[in-house]
């Protein structure tokens, strides 16, 4: 996953990256005997284009309604940098018949949650509802979504707010660091800008370029509505028919997305931060969502740095006590993946958490992994599809990812994938995707840059 | 308003809802075995997945300032060696059962936690058992986590939240132990030897100090048995007294801390009654209306209508001991006396002007809501029967307290806004104000 922003810190906005597994896998088809088992989900392209999930799941109380957009980050064109999560905020301060603030107290007073996110894929709103609202909570994310008016006083407050926003995250060194290290590997291209956007391109917004913008991406083709719960199906369809069906077709089409440009050797940054610490980064080019390699990939960063036992945590952190905190991850976009490492340590230790780090790397490379790591990477797999299956909105987000930039039969079929992945091809993943070619940033004490 | 249909929301229904529902059991089942150990374990068949909250009454309110930070430190060296596992051979058992096993230390109580697949239950409740009752304390492990707390100490005082948080609390609670951060003191952390260590864990890991909660795809009574045997080798011991610790004393008074930062923090607080007391729910409505969600008045006047804020809220967190209600905003540096004067002007504000009815139906709703919400998991169900077990509170208490909320009226929220909310402890950390 794309760093997302959200409305509201807490909830999305400091998501980072989100590390290998936990990214992707969270809904296949339940194991034979399971007690839990859902019935499949059903997918439905209304003839306007618009996509309709809807995922029966009884053991619920809750509702999750999600309506997910294939806009973000990596469609805005010049002058209009920052503009996807700029219409995020202001989707929230209006409609054509309800006032400001009337999602947060409907939604609220009745128990309910509702926030959103923005990347570089893709827009998200959410309700999480008491289960008896299913009806009239597709209608208000439909009004929402459909009919929000852009005042021109809220947009200059809400601007605002975006500001304040960006200022939040620079003061966190792990969110800033996950963000810059996104740029400098994707240097170039539209994965390389922040979702957050341009200073200035947010301050010369008006109400008709923000508003001309949401209007041209938030068609029916370009949207999906995705509800899991205790809920009855065809109530569910006939609430999305009468909010969404009327639509008329556009006949959008989303531009398409260039490759990542290769890295030649290694790319290096080193920024000067308050803090006493510093924090390193690395990442390659990796596979995109849906790219065969996906799943040993996924694999790798999980024996690489996924967890506890792994291989960048023992020995750097267990071991060599070189570092206070390291993770690998892999992150899959709609056309890029990256597989990363981030890092704290003392700033004294950074060339010999580097020659570590890399090291490690080199030893998988050269001797792969133990058939124990692979069957605690797979077991993990599994583990985490369970876990998020534990709430509805666990399963509406997994959904709603995967129609908006891969498919939701590979996102239901993918911890298959995950199961046949063999030793050899972990070893071979990290052959090709761990090279010497590679961007690599430092968050360094002030005075200390190399 | 337009024709164009508002779709309302029935609240009664909701209520309803939002406080029962799903595949978990309505109470867990709860038993006290005869070393003192107190068990409740709850199905919920929803997900084939458990998990387990041992809970420790060992905390800060235990530590004195020469110990400060020892219970934080206990907990991550226990997860790191056995007498039969090393630290790797505990993380590879947790991950092979498809889980984690993980530590921490608050100002009530210490927790160590472990989630697996559900066939794997006896396996993870044996390795729980195994790191709370036969650690090793090796002194390679007690001195890697002393140094990653001491870092992470370091790391507070860096980060403009952090600092502004935990000087809000020493000026709040003074002397008292909950005015330190859990993770201590770095002179009391550089003292603590195995030996000490030795003692402490001697001295609270003790079957009548320990709760264990478990919910999951199980069956509770093969479960108890299971513990009943896991467990039994857990020292029994007379119950300790209750430490002596200091009043409380708010400074009610204000702290600026120049720091270079991107965005100025302002944060205020109060001293608040305990999770037991009588007004315990209508100070939790209070919170809820002033700073809790997106309909909140400090949301909306504060970040809404004069965008001073992108993060700003309320809480209350559950004490055994004396409570606090503090706020939060975060902003750009030239508008920190504007929002710092917002912020205590809406303190000020709800202390005159009683809730309208839909707001106080909002903060109840919202409030209720959030909590049934968080009560889904199996993860998060084990920590809080876990947790009001802990506060000596029943296990009833979420039912109760339901039916508490709905009772507040905004006559009780004014008087509760009135009694508490006097005199505020600012702290505001921000590049020098211009």
């Amino acid at each position: 996953m794309a760093p997302s922003i959200g409305r509201r810190a807490g909830v999305c906005a400091v998501a980072l990256l989100s590390y290998t597994l936990g990214g992707c896998v969270t809904a296949s088809p339940p194991a034979p005997g399971s007690r839990a088992g859902l019935p499949a989900p059903i997918r439905e392209v209304l003839p306007n284009g618009m996509r309709l999930i809807i995922q029966e799941h009884r053991a619920a109380s809750t509702v999750a309604i999600h309506l997910w957009t294939g806009v973000g980050g990596r469609d805005e064109a010049v002058g209009e940098r920052g503009f996807s999560h700029f219409a995020e905020h202001m989707l929230f301060k209006g409609t054509e018949t309800r006032a400001r603030g009337f999602v947060e107290r409907d939604v609220e007073a009745v128990g309910g949650r509702t926030n959103a996110g923005t990347s570089n894929d893709y827009t998200f709103y959410y309700l999480l509802l008491p289960a008896t609202q299913a009806r009239p909570g597709v209608a208000l994310i439909a009004d929402m979504v459909l009919n929000s008016v852009f005042d021109a006083t809220e947009l200059g407050r809400e601007r605002d707010v975006v500001f304040e926003e960006v200022r939040l995250n620079e003061d966190n060194p792990r969110a800033s660091l996950g963000r810059q290290l996104y740029s400098l590997l994707y240097q170039g291209h539209p994965y390389g800008r922040p979702v957050l956007g341009d200073a200035a391109d947010l301050r010369a917004a008006t109400r008709d370029t923000l508003r001309g913008y949401y209007k041209r991406h938030y068609v029916p083709e370009n949207m999906a509505l995705v509800v899991v719960g205790p809920v009855n199906p065809a109530e569910v369809r006939a609430a999305a028919l009468a909010a969404f069906g009327a639509l008329p077709r556009t006949g959008y089409a989303r531009q398409p997305l260039a490759p990542a440009p290769a890295l030649e050797g290694v790319r290096t940054r080193s920024v000067e931060r308050p803090e006493r610490q510093t924090q390193l980064g690395f990442a390659w080019l990796a596979p995109p969502l849906g790219h065969p390699d996906m799943a040993a990939v996924d694999v790798l960063g999980h024996i690489l740095g996924g967890s506890r036992s792994s291989r960048l945590n023992q020995e750097l952190r267990e071991k060599a006590r070189l570092v206070s905190g390291i993770s690998g991850w892999y992150g899959a976009l709609q056309g890029a993946g990256a597989v990363g490492v981030t890092a704290q340590l003392e700033s004294a230790d950074e060339e010999a958490v580097e020659r570590a780090i890399l090291a490690e790397i080199h030893r998988i490379q050269a001797d792969g992994v133990t058939p124990e790591e692979l069957a605690r990477a797979i077991t993990a797999s599994e583990a985490e599809r369970e876990f998020s299956r534990e709430t509805v909105e666990g399963l509406a987000l997994a959904y709603g990812r995967a129609e908006t930039t891969w498919s939701l039969e590979a996102e239901r079929g993918y911890l298959d994938r995950v199961r046949a992945v063999t030793r050899a091809q972990v070893q071979e993943a990290a052959r090709r995707y761990l090279t010497d070619s590679y961007a690599r940033l430092a968050f360094v004490p002030r005075g200390r840059a190399r | 308003m337009s024709r164009r249909a508002r779709v309302g929301f029935t609240l009664a229904a909701a209520l309803v809802s939002a406080v029962t529902g799903g595949a978990a059991s309505a109470q867990p089942l709860r038993q006290q075995l005869p070393g003192g150990l107190t068990v409740l374990v709850r199905e919920n068949t929803a997900t084939p997945v458990v998990a387990a909250s041992l809970f420790v009454r060992m905390g800060s309110r235990w530590e004195t300032e020469d110990e400060a930070g020892i219970s934080y430190l206990l907990q991550q060296v226990l997860v790191k060696g056995t007498t039969t596992r090393s630290a790797l051979v505990i993380a590879e058992t947790a991950e092979g059962l498809g889980g984690g096993i993980s530590a921490s230390a608050d100002v009530d109580y210490s927790e160590l936690r472990a989630t697996a697949l559900a066939r794997n239950w006896k396996r993870m409740l044996e390795l729980l058992a195994d790191v709370a009752l036969r650690p090793t304390l090796p002194a390679a492990e007690i001195e890697g986590e002393r140094r990653a707390m001491l870092t992470a100490l370091r790391s507070r005082q860096d980060q403009p939240f952090p600092l502004a948080m935990d000087t809000l609390m020493s000026r709040v609670y003074g002397d008292h132990p909950y005015g330190r951060p859990t993770l201590g003191r770095p002179a009391a952390l550089e003292r603590t030897d195995r030996a000490r260590l030795v003692a402490h864990h001697q001295r609270f890991y003790q079957a009548p100090r320990m709760i264990l909660a478990v919910s999951g795809d199980v069956a509770a009574r093969e479960v108890m048995a299971e513990v009943a045997r896991l467990f039994a080798e857990a020292p029994g011991g007379p119950a300790e007294p209750e430490p002596a610790v200091p009043a409380p004393a708010a400074r009610a008074d204000r702290t600026v801390i120049v720091k270079a930062s991107s965005q100025a923090q302002v944060l205020a607080a109060f001293l608040a009654p305990p999770a037991s007391h009588a007004d315990y729910a209508a100070m939790k409505v209070l919170t809820t209306a002033l700073g809790g969600g997106m309909a909140a008045r400090l949301f909306t006047e504060v970040r809404d209508k004069q965008g001073l804020a992108y993060a700003t809220g309320a809480a209350y967190p559950s004490r055994r001991g004396p409570g606090v209600l503090w706020t939060q905003l975060g902003t750009a540096p030239p508008n920190q006396i504007r929002a710092e004067t917002a912020m205590l002007g809406e303190l000020e504000r709800i202390r005159r002007e009683p809730l309208s009815p839909a707001e106080l139906a909002r903060a109840k709703g919202y409030l209720l809501g959030q909590f049934a919400l968080d009560r889904r998991t199996n993860a998060r169900l084990s920590w809080y029967d876990g947790f009001f077990e802990s506060l000596g509170l029943s296990p009833d208490f979420a039912e109760r307290y339901a039916r508490a909320v709905e009772a507040v009226t905004a006559e009780d929220v004014q008087r509760v806004a009135q009694t508490y909310l006097a005199t505020p402890t600012v702290v505001r950390l921000g590049p020098a104000a211009p």
